[in-house]
């Protein structure tokens, strides 16, 4: 199932917000992250979501710093702060809206 | 065997000059792409496999860097002048802007010393000082902030600031006496032969090494041009200044060259080296842009020109102000060639801009040997003089290096060697002005008594 590619977009900003919620992560792990998820549905590409990163880190949603790993890598950590937490919390309640109208409609067709 | 951190280096040395990256984007997209290659080996692929799997899932640079164009393209400016995240980044730009600002400020004050032994800028009799010494005045300083940026060790940056120290004690010791031609042949070869020295500062410790002295021919055309453009500022900013005062009766003329022009100048080089320096990474070089605009211009002028001279069946007629107008031909030529060169992969296929150089360089090899022919004849008739020597030196050393590049091209369009080599003639080459230069500038004022 290919996912448009306009719900993909609209979708990321806060499936970001939130994965970065649960902890501090980089772009490697977010992608992977958003595979399992989706359980291999979704497949973000690096193209996608660095800019994405880089636009959220600009309008000051979310911070970003270097840390190595284990084996000595430098990586680029991001980390949402109070603006991205109340921006996800705005993102959530109108998402919730769409997705309960949704429901209710579907839930009407099978009866 | 396949070299990883070689094909990686690559990767991100292509990323670098054809997108528009920030260095920290850079580091990101390499650890990211680093941490897939970890994943498909561990899944049995080989490393080979495994990098050119993750260097085609990172995406088609075009895409990619269009993407980041829309990020990045809004703080452009910005993010030169203003401090970065990385912290060790965002001090070392800041140190960098103050020792910019005080570097300006030194050079401005000490151009304004020779002043109080009565050397003015603009008497008639100190001009040939100023002339002659302008680049010992500034270089040294654009040295010190490459030996503060790139890494060298301490017996390197000795040597090199005691070659200032030592020159400027030599040809100022030297007498000069009418027509003083080797004076101004000093004068025009000084500032050549101390940008090269700059440049041991700028290569450091890596001063043998063909990838960076080519950084170091990009670097050169870049500041030119940054140099250019903001020195037109200048000078729009002190027209203006004057034209405002003066219309209330105010006269700043004197004051704007005493001080405006000598801080301002000083400031222009400064400023353009250190936003070379500190975009390398970010734009796409503008250089080769150029150099890629006027290649074919130049290279129809030439035909058109050898096709007159068949056609009318006139030979140049030659004096040795044409002489160094060829020279002036060949050092255009050459320019134009690198530039294009500079911005070329190593690995990519030979296109039309590399059978354009090779046209160039011929057709201005023709020309040049049509015109060396003819103007060799007059010069034997007049007996030497050191003008004629170093612009004859001049154009037999841009000869050999055009006819090297002419012939590593051809055998490179035959897929017998690989482009590497033609970088490789080019920037060896560089040590040949350097030696040239020194002869000019130290030695033939004494061959011909510094007359």
């Amino acid at each position: 199932m290919e996912i448009a590619k306009d719900l993909v977009a609209a979708s990321a900003l806060p499936i970001v917000l939130a994965i970065l919620k649960e902890d501090d992560s980089y772009g490697y792990s977010i992608i992977k992250r958003v595979k399992e998820l989706s359980g291999d549905e979704m497949n973000w590409t690096e193209g996608m979501l660095y800019p994405i990163l880089h636009r959220l880190e600009a309008q000051e949603l979310i911070d970003s710093y270097w840390k190595e790993s284990e084996n000595g890598r430098k990586r680029k950590y991001y980390r949402i702060n109070e603006t991205g937490l109340k921006e996800l919390e705005m993102q959530r309640n109108q998402w919730m809206t769409v997705h309960s109208a949704l429901t209710q409609l579907w839930k009407t067709e099978k009866h | 065997m396949f070299d990883l951190e070689f094909n990686i280096r690559s990767w991100s040395d292509y990323l670098r000059s054809h997108g528009s990256f920030k260095n920290a984007d850079i580091l990101e997209m390499e650890s990211h792409l680093r941490d897939e290659i970890d994943e498909l080996t561990q899944n049995g692929l080989s490393t080979e496999e495994a990098f050119l799997i993750g260097v085609k899932r990172l995406g088609n640079v075009n895409q990619i860097s269009h993407e980041f164009h829309k990020v990045n393209s809004e703080d452009f400016w910005k993010h030169l002048l203003v401090e970065s995240k990385d912290p060790i980044e965002s001090r070392k730009a800041r140190t960098n802007i103050i020792l910019v600002i005080a570097f300006s400020l030194f050079a401005g004050t000490l151009l304004k010393v020779p002043e109080l032994f009565g050397m003015h800028l603009i008497d008639d009799s100190s001009m040939m000082f100023y002339f002659k010494n302008i680049s010992l005045f500034l270089f040294p300083f654009v040295a010190l902030f490459f030996m503060v940026n790139h890494v060298s060790s301490r017996k390197w940056k000795v040597a090199i600031l005691s070659v200032f120290v030592i020159t400027a004690l030599i040809i100022n010791v030297y007498p000069s006496f009418s027509p003083n031609s080797t004076e101004l042949l000093t004068a025009f070869h000084l500032p050549i032969l101390l940008w090269l020295v700059t440049g041991l500062a700028f290569l450091g410790k890596e001063w043998r090494s063909s990838r960076k002295r080519m950084d170091f021919i990009r670097f050169s055309g870049e500041t030119f041009i940054y140099g250019v453009l903001i020195f037109c500022g200048l000078m729009v900013f002190i027209l203006f200044s004057v034209m405002l005062f003066s219309a209330i009766q105010v006269d700043i003329s004197r004051f704007t060259v005493e001080y405006l022009i000598v801080y301002g100048g000083s400031a222009v080089l400064m400023v353009s080296v250190y936003l070379v320096e500190a975009k390398k990474s970010v734009v796409e070089n503008f250089t080769p842009i150029l150099a890629k605009i006027f290649s074919p211009l130049f290279l129809m002028t030439m035909i058109a020109f050898l096709i007159a001279m068949l056609i009318l069946g006139k030979s140049p007629f030659m004096e040795r102000d044409f002489l160094i107008g060829f020279d002036f031909m060949l050092v255009l030529v050459l320019a134009l060639v690198l530039y294009v060169i500079s911005s070329r992969g190593l690995h990519d296929k030979a296109n039309v801009h590399d059978f354009l150089n090779f046209a160039l360089i011929v057709a201005a090899l023709i020309i040049n040997s049509i015109a060396l022919a003819a103007i060799l004849f007059r010069l034997s008739m007049y007996g030497i003089t050191p003008n004629k020597v170093a612009a004859l030196g001049e154009n037999i050393l841009l000869m050999v290096n055009l006819g090297g590049l002419a012939w590593l091209y051809s055998s490179y369009f035959m897929k017998k060697i690989e482009f590497q080599r033609l970088e490789n003639w080019q920037t060896n080459y560089l040590s040949l002005y350097f030696g040239w230069m020194a002869v000019v500038v130290f030695l033939l004022p004494i061959v011909f008594s510094f007359r």
